[in-house]
């Protein structure tokens, strides 16, 4: 099964736009998406679609803590079964 | 310092009471985003190169330095005494010679469009978004709009589904800027009143759980690009 940086990768290359990004390429640990130039709509989109993709209710409030992959992919390690 | 910095880049776009709205022209410009460049200081200039994408990059400079010279020229002082810090949740405000200042400002970029808002009192917010089509349009129309929202943009067909979400979520965004929470406010808790949502452009607005705070809700969009504007002038 794929891991937890793949399937978030195949999300990202996916649904946001990142300049200088190529599909596939590893992401950037501590990258932070709207250091990435992304914008808030696509930001607001891939937390709905991480949500979906993993099964796992985060809030708002949550999820804006966890901007970076490397947050996004421990607290997923941690909370989706 | 540059001695002025020179107006090319922005002018008025609206009044709205005593809100003063700005437009920035985020158009690609080498000359402009020099001269930018030299309004900033040591840690706009950082966290302008944390951007990996230039055109994030441009639009903070661009942006940031015509908001400098708007405070300059309402707080009446010199580019060197005024300092941008931002609260919890990024909300920025201004402090003149560390002391924070009586002012209410809040800024948006998307595209080529920026849009300043400032008012002597209170608290604002803007939201500006470039009516380019959105991939993921029914997933955001489902996380951010309640269910008569909802219906209001799947009754609309074709380019105008599109619009008439952006107009939503601009003025969703206006009243969570100028709330100041961002990123960390779930938007699709509250609905924007009928009135607004049928087509009149200004009206009043208390959120679920904040009905002491009486909010002016304005939609000020045009054909460019959707925008809102959100001022409680009773506020801090
Ligand atoms: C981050 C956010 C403030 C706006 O993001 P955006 O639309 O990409 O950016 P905009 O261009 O409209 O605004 C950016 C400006 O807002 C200001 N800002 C940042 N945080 C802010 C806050 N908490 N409150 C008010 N203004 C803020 C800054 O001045 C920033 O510009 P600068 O960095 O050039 O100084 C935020 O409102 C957002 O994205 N909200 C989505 C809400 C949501 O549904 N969240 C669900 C969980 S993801």
């Amino acid at each position: 099964m794929a891991s937890t940086e793949e399937r978030i990768r195949a999300l990202v290359d996916a649904n946001l736009n990142i300049e200088g990004r190529s599909e596939g390429q590893p992401l950037t640990p501590d990258l932070n998406i709207i250091d990435a130039g992304v914008s808030s709509t696509d930001v607001v989109a891939f937390w709905r679609l991480v949500c979906e993709e993993f099964g796992i209710d985060i809030s708002a409030e949550e999820f804006a803590e966890l901007l970076t992959p490397s947050d996004l992919i421990a607290y997923l390690d941690a909370h989706s079964g | 310092m540059a001695p002025a910095l020179a107006t090319g880049w922005w002018g008025p776009f609206t009044q709205l009471d005593d809100v003063v709205v700005t437009h920035v022209d985020l158009v690609p410009n080498e000359t402009n985003e020099q001269e930018a460049w030299t309004w900033l200081d040591g840690e706009e200039r950082r966290r302008a190169c944390r951007f990996q994408h230039n055109g994030a990059k441009r639009r903070y400079v661009l942006c940031r330095a015509s908001l400098r010279s708007l405070l300059c020229g309402a707080l009446s002082c010199r580019n060197h005494q005024l300092a941008l810090g931002s609260s919890e949740h990024g909300k920025p405000f201004a402090a003149v010679d560390r002391l924070q200042a009586p002012i209410a400002f809040n800024v948006s970029h998307s595209g080529q469009h920026g849009l300043i808002a400032l008012a002597p009192r209170g608290r604002v917010g803007v939201d500006v978004e470039e009516r380019a089509a959105q991939r993921n349009l029914d997933v955001l129309i489902d996380a951010v709009l309640s269910p008569r929202e909802r219906a209001d943009v799947m009754a609309a067909s074709g380019r105008q589904k599109l619009d008439v979400f952006l107009d939503l979520w601009t003025l969703k965004e206006a009243l969570s800027k100028a709330h100041g929470l961002g990123l960390s406010l779930d938007v699709s808790s509250f609905e924007i009143p009928p009135d607004i949502r049928n087509g009149t452009r200004s009206g009043m607005f208390r959120m679920p759980g904040m009905p002491e705070v009486a909010w002016r809700l304005t939609n000020i969009g045009t054909d460019r690009f959707a925008a809102a504007v959100a001022h409680d002038e009773e506020g801090l």
